[in-house]
């Protein structure tokens, strides 16, 4: 094995770490979501289990990466720098809380649950942050990405989950819209930063990825809320019947872009920066 | 980590460069870790360090692909595609075997029907297997006539011209820049960071840091023009053009008190009077050769001219011009403007560098060294494997000595030195083998080319007695002649040699032919042939595929032998001190593996040789002279010995010599303490000084011997009705001329179908410091850390080139001459002329384990065996015209 | 104070990876491991073009961004500069790796040995505790504390020096205190010129790469 001193793909996370990005920010997503929609009921409970068990199957992931597993619980040593540790203690009451709001149906225990999701999703950001080495992520704008795509990804899915259980729900889809353009314009910000310190071969993924970002996770939700609104003002009657079918298109489409974004990040744009000289060492003479 | 831990002194010399001293560290017996022998930083010239192929011996012992125990063939068939159906067999087994048909052939006799020897061997480059063989070598000895000319890269893969006319101007097998002390250096295509060890990296290092500026001349940037102050990417095999055009500048644009015309006129043969047909004009009473009064006059005088075979050719009053005039008006014509149309290297640039050159050589200085007042001029220049073999090599041999000869910057402080003597003898005594010759120059072994001492009958195959004089006839000189004759004659013995036949029996030891010569798929087919052939085998490899028996020899940390060591040795090995060197088993051998020395005593044994066995051990064939007037540690020849008896010996005679005869400690004393030296004079590295007080020139820069050397030879030939070595024949000049060298490339190109812009790259090698000679190609460690270093995953290529041919970094690409091909990965490097291609190291292996997989092809396959690209000394350049093109994965 | 530091000669190096191999002798690296190896690096284009040799690993940073990162503080920072790793305390997350700027840390996930299975020199010296765990260069901080404790110098006695420094054929590495005003290391770098791998970065990294004498 040779490596550098050009920038090369780290290898030391892969699919098992992006799943922490992917379904951990998904799953606070939607925590968050619901909780800021809450009314108990049965279908909501499912989805603040189905949030938990999105962000456990992160954690699983996680697990499955670390090189000893039986020593999973070291993670929580060292909370005074750590954001990954910090991550793990978030967690804790995100997984508690969300439970309980499941078991009791409490608005209080949802709201515990989504602040800590939103403590657990900072923390996610600013794990990658931390990565001095990868020069994708260390770009601070990662972080309100992390963030911002989290959220989406949750207010698409919790969209998608709406349409199935129900119906549109007109607050759903415009949450969902809100944050989708705000994941895009931070998405642009952040690509805009990044591509100064980046090698192209990471710039190259991360831009097809942002195509599917802008395309299937932006235009499509604003489309959908469009036709969701031409659809309640009846102002277009063949509207109403793809009104549902385009808004869940469009919540999973905010979901899966973020998903791609995420894990184009974690496993194809994780170049590091290689080496490089600043000046040339001088051989017996200047020449 | 618990356990019982000891370190153990021994050496590496796994290649030219060394030795390398080192302790091995063992835990519970276990080896685990090689380190420098630090206790040798205060004598080593390499701040005693080790080179990194001595990290590999570890995984060499233990590796789990080893022979272990000896095989036999029971596939009487050989090929590359026959598996060779090897079964383990006893020692016993395999001994009787082998002596059996040696005991056969000294009954019968010891010549076949051609008058070649019926045994053959063939050692690895550079005499390194000698420092592993134990005692062979008195076996060998014992044995009589036999056929080391079978070569398994000689000629084609050293320094040949460097080599042989080296030794014939100053003693220098070997030639280096006395580096310590240099301040600029001339590099054509020397990578001295990866072929001088660790000795050349240190005393590079240091002149570096010094502020020497070293100008590298090579087709690509490699580890030598990386760590130089400047690259010129000169275009393959013009360097004798470049060089002809410094000394134009030299001879030509630079007044002439700039040289050294002192030494000139007092140490060379600049002022010996040259007549009408290029021969001296001598005194008619004493045949001695007449000397003018300056540098550059034309003079009459009452003469005679000799020239071939004591003909004369003039005599009476003869009007004479100086050697300096005819080599003034021999470069007169080879100006920087036609150098750069050659060398594709702008004629401002070789301007500047000969100036340079000029400007550091401080014509007039002196320095003192051990007391001793010696010119100083810090000027060398130094040649690399194929700017110095195959045609041009004596062009550039010359042109070097000659650089060096006008600013009196040989054999001199700061100057271009030689290292050793493997022709001349006494055998790396380098100054003791100066000898006044004729006509007031050293003398040198010339093989004879008189009509009555000449033979078209050869001792060996490779026929370098009767073809190459400068071969000399001592025990290096059969790897020295053109050792691939032996393998091309097999199939065509050309006209007037008697039919190179196959030897009845081969022994092979540390060398892989059918990988590390030219044109190895035919090679393989020839080695197939060989009635019975005995590989002393570390693994299985592509040369022991067509043995009959495989013998496990104690590898290097398992096995016993004292070496000499310091003095001044290979390329830069210029010690101040000079002594032995024990490599000691560090664990025991492993499986069956057999100690060398045990091996051979046993072989002499079988064969009856025990008495004159011993006797040559008790000569010095292990390393030092049993006996000397003042002390006798000699064994008895009547028995045979043990191996610890044997070396103890040695060892008290080692100790006897260090000390004057008064110390005489054994093999434990030396088990214990590892090495032992004593001071070496530094005013031994310099040769002047021996040929002034034997009041000799330096045969600069006329070379009338040779010329008249070449005619007898051409009529020896032509006597003979030998033909066929016309064309090698033409190199024998008394002041070498430019030949259009590329273009022979190109003609040989064109012979076997192709057409010069069909195939327009140049395919080249260069020396990977973590293989070189190593035989560690199948050591994990080695390749892990080799990778580490472009061109050892695939063929590099000028970046450019490789955007214009569509090909990416890792792309598959092809590499082909009209008759063979090979595929590589492409590494784009920025470092390599856009018509070059660079193949690193000697890979392609096919059989050895581990190495086999690599993927990494080798120029050795591609480049063909071919008479008409030998030169007159019988080597031959590592280069050849290729096709690039883009492939898919093999 | 004492702060252990490593310096390269830029000037002086071959990138012959004696260094590399006599890292792995020492600290029984598996196959693929290189806490100390040579970088290849050519800059400019055909034909000016310059090609250097530059010693990396670990560069025991003043800040070192591995253990700020490390969840379960098994990388910790000594009071003498090295960064050390607590192989029992590492969970193997690979979070270190990521985020040092230099690729100095390696985790293998298995055992492996050099073919296949282990030989005996590997046997003996095979950790399980550093399987699965991040590592990466020491300075060879166990042969520099016993050495100390014999009263050794490191940096110029062998016995108290990093395996790599033994081992350069060029001596372009050295080690020391950069403390130590009198050190070998404060002279070099008082007598040349010298910069630190991607120094922008804040990290302080404690290796230094000398290319030029100081000029007046």
């Amino acid at each position: 094995m040779s490596f550098g001193p050009r920038p090369w793909q780290q290898r030391h996370w892969d699919w098992r770490a992006a799943a922490n990005f992917v379904f951990g920010g998904a799953g606070v997503g939607l925590i968050v979501a619901i909780t800021i929609a809450w009314q108990d009921s049965p279908a909501t409970r499912a989805m603040m289990l189905g949030g938990a068990a999105l962000v456990g199957l992160g954690l699983t992931g996680v697990w499955l990466e670390i090189g000893r597993p039986l020593r999973a619980l070291h993670v929580y040593f060292n909370p005074r720098t750590s954001w990954m540790s910090r991550e793990a203690l978030a967690s804790l009451p995100l997984l508690g809380c969300a439970l309980l709001a499941a078991l009791t149906g409490a608005f209080a225990w949802a709201l515990g649950a989504a602040l800590s999701a939103l403590a657990f999703l900072y923390c996610q950001g600013r794990i990658l942050q931390g990565s001095k080495g990868i020069p994708a992520w260390r770009e601070p704008w990662v972080t309100p990405l992390i963030f911002t795509t989290g959220l989406a990804e949750g207010a698409g899915l919790y969209l998608a989950a709406s349409v199935w259980i129900a119906d549109v729900a007109p607050a759903a889809l415009t949450l969902l819209s809100a944050l989708a353009l705000a994941r895009v314009l931070v998405w642009r910000g952040y690509r805009s930063r990044v591509a100064r310190h980046c090698d192209r071969r990471a710039l190259a993924p991360l831009d097809a990825a942002g195509g599917t970002l802008w395309w299937a996770g932006t235009v499509l939700p604003l489309a959908a809320l469009i036709f969701a609104q031409l659809a309640a003002s009846a102002a277009a009657p063949l509207a109403t019947d793809f009104a549902a079918p385009l808004a869940a298109l469009a919540g999973l489409a905010a979901l899966g872009a973020g998903w791609l974004v995420k894990f184009t990040l974690v496993t194809r744009a994780s170049f590091n920066q290689g080496f490089s000289l600043p000046v040339l060492p001088v051989r017996g003479t200047r020449s | 980590m618990a356990g019982t831990v000891e370190k153990r002194a021994t050496y590496c010399y796994q290649c030219v460069a060394g030795p390398d001293l080192l302790t091995v560290k063992t835990i519970d017996g276990v080896a685990t870790e090689v380190e420098p022998n630090f206790g040798a930083a205060c004598v080593h010239p390499g701040g005693g360090k080790i080179c990194v192929k001595a990290y590999g011996l570890v995984q060499k012992l233990y590796n789990p692909n080893r022979v272990l125990s000896p095989m036999k063939r029971t596939n009487p068939a050989k090929g590359r595609n026959q598996d060779p159906g090897f079964v383990p067999i006893s020692w016993e087994e395999a001994l009787e075997t082998i002596t059996r048909k040696l005991r056969a052939i000294r009954t019968a006799g010891l010549l076949d029907a051609s008058g070649y020897p019926k045994v053959a061997a063939s050692f690895g480059g550079g005499g390194t297997p000698q420092s592993y063989m134990g005692t062979f070598p008195a076996f060998l000895a014992a044995w009589g006539p036999m056929d080391m000319g079978f070569g398994s890269g000689q000629g084609v893969k050293c320094y040949h011209s460097e080599h042989l006319y080296g030794e014939f101007w100053h003693r220098a097998f070997t030639v280096s820049a006395d580096t310590p002390l240099c301040d600029y250096n001339i590099s054509c295509g020397a990578n001295i960071e990866a072929s001088g060890g660790v000795v050349g990296v240190w005393r590079h290092a240091n002149a570096r840091e010094r502020g020497m500026k070293r100008v590298q001349v090579e087709p690509h940037l490699s580890v030598t023009g990386a760590c130089s102050a400047e690259w010129v990417p000169i275009k393959p095999k013009t360097d004798p053009a470049f060089l002809f055009a410094l000394i134009h500048v030299l001879l030509h644009d630079a007044a002439r008190e700039r040289l050294d015309v002192q030494f000139l006129m007092q140490r060379t043969n600049s002022p010996y009077l040259v007549g009408a047909n290029g021969y001296y004009l001598r005194d008619p009473a004493n045949r001695a050769p007449l000397l003018a009064g300056a540098l550059e006059v034309r003079e009459r005088r009452e003469a005679v001219e000799i020239g071939p075979d004591g003909d004369v050719l003039a005599q009476g009053s003869l009007e004479g011009e100086t050697a300096f005039s005819k080599l003034v008006a021999h470069v007169q014509p080879y100006s920087p403007d036609w150098a750069q149309t050659i060398c594709d290297v702008p004629a401002a640039t070789i301007r500047r560098i000969a100036n340079e050159y000029l400007q550091h050589a401080q014509v007039g200085a002196t320095t003192v060294i051990d007391g001793k007042t010696m010119r100083f001029r810090p000027v060398a220049v130094t040649l690399g494997k194929t700017v110095t073999n195959g045609w041009g090599g004596f062009e550039c041999c010359w042109a070097r000595t000659v650089l060096a000869t006008l600013v009196g910057a040989l054999e001199t402080p700061g100057g271009t030195l030689g290292t050793t003597v493997r022709l001349n003898r006494p055998l790396s005594e380098r100054l003791k083998s100066v000898k006044p010759g004729p006509d007031g120059f050293m003398a040198y072994p010339l093989n004879p080319t008189d009509r009555e001492h000449w033979s078209p009958n050869p001792n060996i195959r490779n026929a370098y007695r009767t073809m190459v004089p400068l071969a000399a006839d001592g025990p290096w000189s059969q790897a020295l002649g053109p050792t691939h004759f032996s393998w091309m004659f097999l199939d065509e013995t050309p006209h007037g040699l008697p039919r190179v036949t196959l030897p009845e029996v081969w022994f092979v030891y540390r060398t892989n032919p059918a990988v590390s010569f030219w044109d190895t798929d035919k090679l393989g087919e020839r080695m197939a042939r060989f009635p019975f052939v005995v590989a002393f085998a570390y693994t299985r490899d592509e040369t022991n595929h067509y043995a009959d028996i495989l013998l496990p020899d104690a590898t290097d940390l398992e096995s016993l032998q004292l070496i000499r060591i310091g003095g001044s040795k290979y390329i830069e090995q210029f010690w101040e001190h000079e002594g032995f060197a024990l490599r000691q088993p560090v664990v025991e051998p492993q499986g069956e593996a057999r100690d060398f020395t045990d091996i051979a005593s046993e072989l002499a044994l079988r064969t009856g040789l025990t008495e004159k066995y011993i006797a040559s051990i008790n000569r010095g064939a292990a390393c030092v002279p049993l006996k000397t007037d003042r002390w006798d540690f000699t064994l008895d020849p009547s028995h045979a010995h043990s191996r610890d008896r044997i070396w103890d010996a040695v060892c008290r005679a080692a100790s006897a010599e260090l000390t004057e005869g008064a110390e005489a400690q054994g093999l434990e004393w030396w088990k214990a303490n590892g090495l032992r030296t004593r001071p070496f004079p530094r005013t031994d590295w310099y040769l002047a000084p021996t040929l002034e007080a034997q009041g000799l020139r330096f045969e600069l820069p006329y070379q009338e011997r040779l010329a008249r050397v070449g005619k007898e030879l051409g009529r020896r030939l032509h006597e003979h009705d030998m033909n066929w070595w016309d064309a090698q024949l033409s190199e024998y000049q008394a002041l070498p001329a430019w030949k259009d060298f590329p273009k022979l490339w190109e003609d040989s190109l064109r012979e076997s179908g192709g057409q010069p812009e069909s195939f327009p790259y140049w395919l080249i090698t260069s020396r990977s410091m973590q293989y070189a000679w190593g035989g560690n190609v199948g050591m994990q460690i080695i390749k892990e850390v080799a990778d580490n270093i472009a061109g050892h995953r695939g063929v590099i290529l000028n970046a450019g080139t490789a955007a214009r041919l569509g090909v990416e970094n890792d792309d598959w690409v092809e590499i082909a001459t009209p008759k063979a091909s090979v595929r590589a990965r492409a590494v784009l490097r920025e470092g390599i002329r856009p018509d070059t291609l660079l193949l690193l190291g000697q890979f392609d292996h096919w059989a050895t384990p581990f190495a086999r997989d690599f993927g990494m092809p080798s120029m050795n396959k591609l480049v063909p065996m071919s008479l008409a690209l030998t030169d007159a000394t019988g080597s031959g350049a590592d280069v050849v015209r290729v096709r690039l093109s883009k492939a898919e994965a093999p | 104070m004492t702060r252990w530091a490593m310096v390269a000669d830029l000037r002086r190096c071959v990138g012959c990876q004696t260094c590399t191999a006599a890292c792995k002798h020492a600290n029984a690296t598996p196959p693929g491991v290189q806490w100390r190896r040579v970088l290849d690096m050519e800059v400019g284009e055909y034909p000016n073009v310059k090609r250097a040799f530059v010693p990396v690993g670990c560069m025991h940073c003043d800040d070192p961004p591995c253990m700020h990162v490390c969840p379960s503080t098994a990388t910790k920072k000594r009071a003498d500069g090295m960064v050390t790793i607590d192989y029992d305390l590492c969970i193997g997350c690979g979070y270190c790796a990521v985020a040092c700027p230099y690729q100095a840390r390696y985790k293998t996930d298995r055992a492996s040995f050099a073919y296949g299975k282990a030989m005996d020199d590997e046997q003996a010296r095979f950790d399980a505790g550093r399987v699965a765990v991040a590592t990466k260069c020491t300075f060879c901080a166990d042969r520099i504390d016993a050495g100390l404790e014999k009263g050794l110098k490191p940096g110029v006695d062998p016995d108290a020096t990093p395996a790599c420094v033994n081992s350069c054929i060029a001596h372009a590495l050295h080690f020391g205190d950069v403390e130590d005003p009198a050190s070998n290391i404060s002279n070099l770098l008082a007598e040349n010129r010298h910069f630190r791998m991607h120094e922008e970065l804040g990290t302080g990294p404690r290796f230094y790469y000398l290319w030029d004498k100081v000029r007046s």
